[in-house]
């Protein structure tokens, strides 16, 4: 399936939310049966690792897509995407306020 | 919109990016920090109340993380050592079985001066314990349980003593709610001495980790709480939220339950207290007994009262496990 240029980035987000969504039913699945994962540096290093790969990850797409696509429609999708990347930190804070 | 609305809408997908990035990076590491703290040694042991105990390694129910503790006999007053009715010590959070911040040791050597044999034991990640997550009594309760089945199954210490005949607990603080959550499930348990206990971890956890100071962090806003204990559950299987007494304490009657909080806890609020103990009176065959301790803050009930505390838990201790049956 072609995806079009200007929905790559959206795609792309969605795609990783899923991705880390199944990863993390797996750990919780390894979880269950071996009590708890005790390595914790191990566990955090390979996140944070995680996390910055997907965010390279995302930020090449959209830089590719944003580069060959300046169509309106595209920085509608972008703006969309903007705001399905904000919303989880911006209902987050308007619900807990930092102190 | 012309090249300048591409560029405002570029600078916030990469600034929205780049906080949500920070805000996941930096939970993670608060979570982490959360539910492992490096254990606390242990200084003393009963034998410096001129108790004798063995050092048993207690494996806990379900997962058998091998928890070190001590098993003391009860002193008779003729000075003979008994093992009959056996009370399962369970300390608070980030301490040990000694725990000198609340004289939880002192504790135990008064309850078995008084007759009550006593196991106590690091929960998991604490004291000689393994490393294991914190979980706020999540998966704590499960080592009480194992502490329940060592007794009732496991290798006497002091074969000459026989096995315990009745089985009661007393917990502080987290230990507090963890033998709680442990209570409901093991009827085992015939009697329960609960001290400063949460009704709800969530909220205080929520209320608490704004309070705390982390390393590379420090102090942490309050905007991280829930993504940390949300983390917590996601990279370590802890899940914080559903470490709440107050769900199951009423599967606790009819056996006999003893709540003790200080008056002036300001860690583990008194509306906590009033919660746990509205929920453990609703069932009608409820047997509870409340202590508000005046002018006392968090877990300092012993510590401030001393002999009258003693007197309170060892006469609980006496109604509730002399009328209770052979199910040990």
């Amino acid at each position: 399936m072609n995806v079009p240029r200007a929905l790559q980035p959206l795609v792309a987000l969605i795609g990783l939310a899923i991705l880390l969504l199944a990863l993390t039913t797996i750990a919780e699945a390894v979880s269950a049966r071996a009590g708890f994962l005790v390595e914790r540096q191990i566990v955090l290093l390979v996140w944070l690792a995680g996390l910055v790969l997907a965010g390279a990850v995302f930020a090449w797409i959209a830089r590719r897509s944003w580069r060959r696509d300046d169509s309106p429609s595209s920085l509608w999708l972008m703006t969309l995407t903007m705001l399905a990347l904000a919303s989880p930190l911006a209902l987050t804070l308007l619900q807990h306020p930092a102190h | 919109m012309g090249m300048v609305g591409r560029r405002v809408v570029a600078g916030l997908l990469i600034l929205s990016g780049l906080l949500t990035l920070g805000y996941l990076g930096i939970s993670s590491y608060i979570a982490e920090q959360l539910v492992y703290e490096t254990p606390k040694p242990i200084v003393s042991t009963p034998a410096n109340l001129g108790l004798r105990f063995a050092s048993v390694t207690v494996p806990s129910r379900d997962d058998h993380i091998s928890l070190k503790g001590w098993f003391i006999p009860g002193v008779l007053p003729d000075g003979r050592l008994t093992v009959e009715r056996m009370i399962i010590v369970v300390h608070g959070t980030r301490t040990n079985r000694e725990s000198p911040g609340d004289h939880l040791l002192q504790l135990t050597g008064a309850l078995a001066h008084n007759g009550l044999g006593v196991l106590s034991f690091d929960m998991r990640g604490m004291g000689e314990s393994p490393p294991a997550p914190l979980s706020m009594g999540n998966l704590e309760q499960r080592d009480v349980l194992g502490a329940v089945d060592f007794l009732r199954t496991g290798t006497p210490p002091f074969p000459e003593l026989g096995r315990p005949r009745v089985i009661g607990g007393l917990g502080i603080s987290m230990g507090a709610a963890t033998l709680l959550l442990a209570a409901a499930r093991e009827p085992a348990i015939q009697a329960v001495v609960s001290d400063s206990a949460y009704a709800d971890a969530a909220p205080l956890l929520e209320r608490e980790i704004p309070k705390r100071s982390v390393a590379v962090v420090g102090r942490i806003p309050g905007a991280f709480a829930p993504s940390a204990l949300a983390m917590a559950r996601i990279l370590y299987g802890v899940d914080l939220f559903d470490a709440r007494p107050i769900g199951s304490i009423a599967k606790i009657a009819p056996r006999p339950l003893l709540l003790i909080h200080g008056a002036a806890d300001d860690y583990v609020p008194v509306s906590n207290f009033q919660q746990l103990a509205a929920a453990a009176t609703s069932p009608a065959k409820a047997r509870v007994t409340t202590w508000l301790v005046p002018k006392t803050r968090h877990a300092q009930a012993f510590k401030n009262t001393g002999a009258v505390y003693v007197a309170r838990v060892t006469a609980f201790f006496d109604a509730a496990l002399a009328s209770a049956g052979t199910g040990a």
